[in-house]
């Protein structure tokens, strides 16, 4: 899992922010993180995560616009995401996917299953 | 015309008919009857004239023979034989008063002179009778002219009653062929009648039966606007069409008004829907601190190497927090269901509002300091007591000042409250700031439930989107009012006015 690239979380509550990073590291990996959808396209841009987890509600642009922009640049179109939101309906799940997501996963975090969506994404 | 005046003149109609045919038939008969009496008297009297003439020749045939046995033999009459001869005169004159009682107006007349001329005739065969044993009494009996005359008369009787017999009969058979007629006609016009009366009627109630027959299954099948206005009877069909018409706009109302209901109540249920996925995405989001943090801390708990003490401190202080935000949106929504089921009531006592916000001001500070923010605050110390809820009323001025403080960074936020000149019994608080602001659909939206004003604002400044709501709430729970004025970029003010009269107070509880 250390080909040298990190993955991306993209988290807006800083204690959430804190919490998931400092989590992930012990688990192992690299990571990397931004605050708000933009910052979330510059850093898959120029850093070319492995991966990124990314919460919905963003400010500046928010994580559904953000992954159809993601979806969109043929440079970063190949980037896996993994949607991490509060909303926990079935159709907030399905309006992730269409928003371009790979896989979803509601808060608060399962840390063991989220780690196995990761797993599962980033083997290929 | 109503069915039931319609059937009622085809039922008189038709009896009248009816009526016309009998009557008929008993003026015919009785018309009949008349006639009939007078033919068969004119036959008897006809006969009778035969017998009569048959005895009159008889009888002076008899009175022939006698004169000339009077006059060639000296032969006495016999008492016997002249009380015989008086007996046959008097039934002869018996015959022909009997012919006088048969006799008609019309033939009146002939009887008379019958009558004279058969009295002279038989008064001089009794005359002879009575006088054949006296040789003295001169007896001509030969003169035929009074026999004659008398058989003259009776002739012209007797042809006179023969004529009115044919003159009766014939009007006997006039009669008949007249209420035959008649008859014949009357039922003819009746099955005519019958026949189009019930025509028309039946196609006349079909037409309207099969109008009534459509509106109900058009109002049957949902179209409840048709109407059945095609009926041209103001009677019973027209009276059913009426209730018809009457009983859709009835079911139109009532289906308006369950649908109203119905779509109110949807409304409210899809309101629950989304309050109830906000809270859940609301209590999820310091859920997934408190869990994450607790579920990192029990891992590095393993390794007693790992474990940094100060770190743990600060992490374990972020769980409390997360919690006890936790618990303040917990008690936000219970607030909220409280207000919107009307279970919410107020405490009200007297207390000064500068007390309470000196208090609040006080308990603001760290957040101040945090977003290096300055409070000013000003005639405080001038404002009446009020009477109403002191709790509600500082977790409205807690909601306002925390709300300013958030919003601004580098800023002032302003406390200011007035009695109102002009609105006496009612004194304003505002809360004004320096911060971002809201532009007008913002605003027009800030006082409901979970919203905040735009969704990445809980990302950057955190909040439940509850304490507004609350706010307008207990505002008007007290009595009172809130409102905002704001400019995107140059701050906001919210403006409560609330009642300082215990009595305004009171009237609005």
């Amino acid at each position: 899992m250390t080909d040298g690239k990190p993955i991306l979380l993209v988290e807006d509550n800083e204690l959430n922010r804190d919490m998931l990073i400092r989590r992930l590291k012990r688990a192992g990996l690299a990571v990397i993180a931004a605050g708000d959808g933009q910052q979330a396209l510059e850093l898959m841009t120029s850093e070319q995560p492995r991966l990124v987890l990314m919460d919905m509600n963003l400010p500046v642009l928010d994580g559904w616009s953000a992954c159809r922009q993601a979806r969109e640049d043929e440079h970063i179109s190949h980037i896996p995401i993994i949607a991490l939101t509060a909303h926990a309906r079935e159709e907030d799940r399905q309006q992730a996917l269409d928003a371009g997501c790979d896989d979803y996963a509601t808060k608060p975090v399962d840390f063991p299953g989220l780690l196995t969506k990761i797993e599962k994404l980033t083997r290929a | 015309m109503s069915l039931r005046r319609r059937l009622t003149l085809s039922l008189v109609t038709i009896l009248i008919l009816f009526a016309v045919n009998v009557g008929t038939h008993f003026w015919g008969s009785y018309a009949r009857n008349e006639s009939m009496i007078a033919y068969r008297n004119s036959v008897t009297a006809t006969q009778l004239s035969t017998e009569v003439e048959q005895l009159l020749e008889d009888q002076r045939q008899q009175t022939l023979v006698l004169a000339t046995l009077r006059d060639t033999t000296d032969d006495q009459l016999e008492a016997t034989e002249l009380k015989q001869a008086e007996d046959a005169i008097a039934t002869i004159t018996g015959k022909i008063q009997k012919l006088g009682k048969l006799s008609h107006s019309v033939t009146e007349l002939y009887y008379e002179q019958l009558w004279q001329s058969s009295s002279r005739l038989l008064e001089g065969w009794l005359d002879f009778y009575r006088g054949y044993n006296d040789p003295q009494v001169r007896l001509d009996i030969d003169d035929p002219l009074p026999f004659l005359e008398a058989s003259q008369r009776l002739k012209e009787l007797e042809q006179r009653q023969a004529f009115i017999a044919v003159q009766r009969a014939s009007i006997i058979d006039r009669t008949i062929a007249l209420t035959d007629r008649i008859t014949v006609i009357g039922f003819l016009a009746s099955i005519f009648l019958t026949a189009t009366l019930g025509f028309f009627l039946v196609r006349y109630t079909n037409t309207s039966l099969k109008r009534l027959k459509t509106g109900t299954e058009r109002i049957g099948s949902g179209d409840l606007n048709y109407r059945i206005d095609n009926i041209d009877d103001t009677g019973e069909l027209g009276d059913l069409a009426d209730a018809f018409n009457d009983m859709s706009d009835k079911l139109r109302n009532a289906i308006y008004d369950v649908r109203k209901a119905k779509d109110s109540a949807d409304e409210a249920n899809a309101a629950k829907s989304i309050f109830l996925a906000n809270v859940s995405h609301e209590l999820r989001t310091p859920l997934n601190a408190i869990i994450g943090y607790s579920e990192m801390l029990h891992d590095e708990l393993e390794d007693k190497e790992e474990v940094d003490l100060p770190q743990f401190q600060e992490d374990l202080e972020k769980i409390i927090m997360s919690g006890r935000q936790l618990l303040t949106l917990i008690n936000d929504i219970l607030d909220l269901s409280k207000i919107e089921t009307g279970k919410m009531s107020l405490h009200c006592e007297n207390f000064q509002p500068a007390e309470i916000l000196t208090q609040v001001c006080e308990s603001l500070a760290p957040l101040l300091q945090k977003q290096n923010n300055t409070l000013q605050w000003s005639n405080l110390t001038k404002l009446p007591t009020l009477y109403n809820d002191a709790t509600k009323f500082r977790q409205i001025f807690t909601n306002l000042l925390s709300n300013a403080c958030k919003f601004t960074e580098n800023g002032c936020i302003t406390l200011f409250a007035q009695s109102l000149p002009e609105r006496p019994g009612w004194v304003e608080f505002g809360v004004q700031d320096t911060g971002i602001g809201m532009d007008a659909e913002q605003q027009s939206r800030v006082f409901e439930a979970f919203v905040q004003a735009d969704s990445s604002t809980t990302a950057n400044y955190g909040g439940t989107g509850l304490g507004l709501a609350i706010c307008r709430d207990f505002t008007t729970l007290m009595g009172g009012s809130i409102d905002v004025e704001s400019e995107e970029g140059a701050g906001s003010t919210f403006t409560v006015v609330l009642p300082s009269d215990p009595e305004l107070a009171l009237a609005a509880v």
